[in-house]
């Protein structure tokens, strides 16, 4: 072997590589909108339903639709029809007009949540991470509000005040915002080790442009991802606190308040709980979808993994 | 590693007190004025003042944290104010069904949720991999309600082979109990299979791809003794820590369900609690579920040192 490998290279022992154009197709990489949907289905996919249901919450008065609450108790449990296309609920109202105005409410909900939540969660994670004397503190506040279940968190919250939209958003985002704020926390952590930061706090960078500079927009990826799931577990808990009577009141419609009303009928008149549940799985599998996408374009290494 | 138990117990102690703390406070966070949401419309201010003063708003929140916080230590949750009993015995009372319908779930969760989350990571990137994955997002996506309305409609109304709703004892015996549960059981472990599949598919990924494992192919040793004693062991820490993590949302599932199929637990109390403004037992049932949440994510620590030796604390 060893005088096989003394010897001088020979024209037979260079491999020639061929041109690369032979082997490998120069990759067709399409550019614009329909390459980004291509390369992330999810997101596509997603988005659009998404869309779809915001045009719907938008639009709702031009759908065709009549007022929500115009009550017709002569017309009580109508099956679908041409009158009534999702039929109607035990006081004669309309559940297609319901349920495209309803849009607004989980609509509203999820994402007012995913915002309230976030930045919450933003500012006391940012907090705990880079003050280090408060960190104990708030770790073991927020061991504590993520050792009470979601949900009972925020049906205890509703159990003492008025069911409103914004009662309801406040109560579930107090359920969320811990989530968010051990998040931001272990991101912090784990930039504060990095390099950069020790290099910008050596240059004497003061506090706030180093959090605004070097923190802050490493940690959009993670707190985007995050946001999305908050808002899919938000429209979910939302429909749950309605459903049980929790929620928002009747009178404004919501997708969760529609099958609350349907929950006594539901052996005999199965579609009144129908039609919003459709409604609110498909956008919640939206969010969820988008979520998906989201982490996977945002960061590659996650992709494929969870 | 008895030592780190009892370190691990005492951890736990000033968490309870933070979630009591907690709890506590849920009266002074609510906005609004939680006793005239409580009194109701109708109430006078005479009925409002005697609420307040039956919550301790009108006394200072630390003193009467304390005196609250000692009650509990004893076990006294305070007084429904609808029935005027104590909120511990409602509670005591409703505890089987509620337990009854947990247990159910978390063993077909796990029974089924595994073995799927094992078999994508096996067949990572074909077709019963993407059944898996999709199965996994639309669990998460449907409220556990309309799954629960969707499996009573087929199963119990159209196919008549289950019992719509209701609850039996298991001292009545145990197949009417459990034939009473099946439904109910499959509707809350929606979710949490959903979850826990999509964490064993995750870790088993990273496992398979560990060289012993290859050293395992190369030995010549079967796939499926591959799959389940070498790979599965090992990625068992991450897929015990969400069977863990993961009670949080049975509990808040199984106050849904107990709903949708009338079983007499701790969820309808708590839902019947929710429409007659019964604060004490609504505070009650949730100090209680997030004790029990603790506990079990205290036996979650616990068991990574049982299933991984390499873990020192």
């Amino acid at each position: 072997m060893r005088d096989n490998l003394a010897r001088p290279l020979t024209e037979q022992d260079v491999v020639v590589a061929r041109e690369l154009p032979d082997i490998l197709e120069p990759k067709k990489r399409r550019s614009g909108l329909v390459g980004f949907a291509f390369r992330h289905p999810a997101i596509a996919v997603g988005g659009g339903v998404l869309l779809i249901m915001f045009l719907i919450a938008l639009l709702a008065p031009l759908l065709g639709t009549v007022d929500p609450s115009a009550i017709a108790p002569s017309k009580r449990t109508r099956a679908p029809s041409a009158d009534f296309w999702f039929g109607s609920d035990m006081l004669g109202r309309d559940i297609y007009s319901r349920v495209m105005y309803g849009a607004r409410v989980s609509l509203t909900v999820g994402f007012g949540v995913a915002f309230f939540a976030s930045l919450i969660g933003l500012v006391i994670g940012l907090v705990s991470g880079m003050v280090r004397w408060s960190d104990g503190i708030i770790m073991r506040v927020i061991d504590g509000m993520m050792s009470i279940p979601p949900i009972l968190l925020a049906i205890a919250l509703m159990a003492l005040t008025r069911g409103s939209m914004g009662n309801v958003i406040l109560a579930i985002t107090i359920a969320e915002a811990p989530r968010v704020a051990r998040l931001v926390r272990g991101v912090v952590l784990s930039l504060r080790e990095q390099p950069y930061v020790d290099a910008a706090i050596a240059a004497g960078t003061r506090m706030p442009k180093l959090i605004f500079r070097h923190i802050l927009p490493n940690m959009l990826a993670p707190i985007i991802v995050q946001a999305t799931y908050i808002c899919a577990s938000a429209m979910i808990t939302e429909s749950i606190l309605s459903f049980i009577g929790a929620g928002i009141p009747p009178s404004t419609p919501s997708w969760g308040n529609i099958m609350a009303e349907g929950r006594s009928l539901w052996q005999v008149k199965p579609f009144i709980i129908f039609f919003p549940a459709i409604f609110l799985s498909l956008t919640v599998l939206a969010v969820n979808l988008l979520g998906d996408g989201l982490r996977d374009a945002l960061d590659p290494r996650m992709a494929k993994r969870i | 590693m008895f030592g780190f138990i009892f370190r691990r117990i005492l951890m736990t102690i000033p968490v309870m007190g933070f979630v009591a703390l907690f709890v506590f406070s849920l009266l002074y966070i609510a906005p609004g004025d939680p006793a005239a949401v409580i009194a109701g419309d109708q109430a006078t201010p005479e009925d409002v003042a005697k609420i307040r003063a039956g919550l301790g708003l009108d006394r200072p929140f630390l003193v009467r944290f304390a005196e609250w916080f000692f009650r509990v230590m004893q076990g006294d949750l305070g007084t429904s104010i609808f029935t005027g009993l104590p909120v511990s015995q409602m509670i005591a009372q409703r505890i089987e069904p509620t337990l009854s319908l947990m247990v159910v779930t978390l063993f077909i969760a796990i029974f089924v949720a595994i073995p799927m989350g094992v078999v994508a990571a096996w067949k990572c990137d074909t077709w019963i991999d993407r059944v898996v994955m999709s199965f996994a997002v639309l669990g998460f996506s449907v409220p556990v309600f309309v799954i629960g309305y969707l499996l009573a409609y087929a199963f119990a109304l159209q196919l008549d082979w289950l019992p719509v709703q209701g609850y039996r004892p298991i001292k009545n015996g145990v197949w009417p109990w459990f034939e009473n549960l099946i439904l109910p059981a499959v509707t809350l472990g929606f979710v949490y299979i959903a979850l826990i599949a999509r964490i064993t598919r995750a870790s088993m990924l990273e496992v398979l791809q560990q060289d012993y494992i290859r050293t395992a192919r190369a030995k010549g040793v079967s796939q499926k003794s591959i799959l389940f004693l070498h790979a599965l062991k090992n990625a068992a820490i991450p897929i015990v820590t969400v069977i863990g993590i993961g009670v949080a949302l049975l509990i808040g599932g199984a106050v849904v369900t107990e709903s949708v199929f009338a079983i007499p637990g701790l969820g309808r109390l708590t839902v019947d609690a929710i429409l007659r403004r019964d604060y004490p037992i609504i505070q009650g049932v949730v100090l209680m579920f997030s004790f029990v949440y603790v506990l079990i994510n205290l036996l979650v620590d616990v068991l990574y040192t049982l299933l991984d030796p390499r873990i020192r604390y």
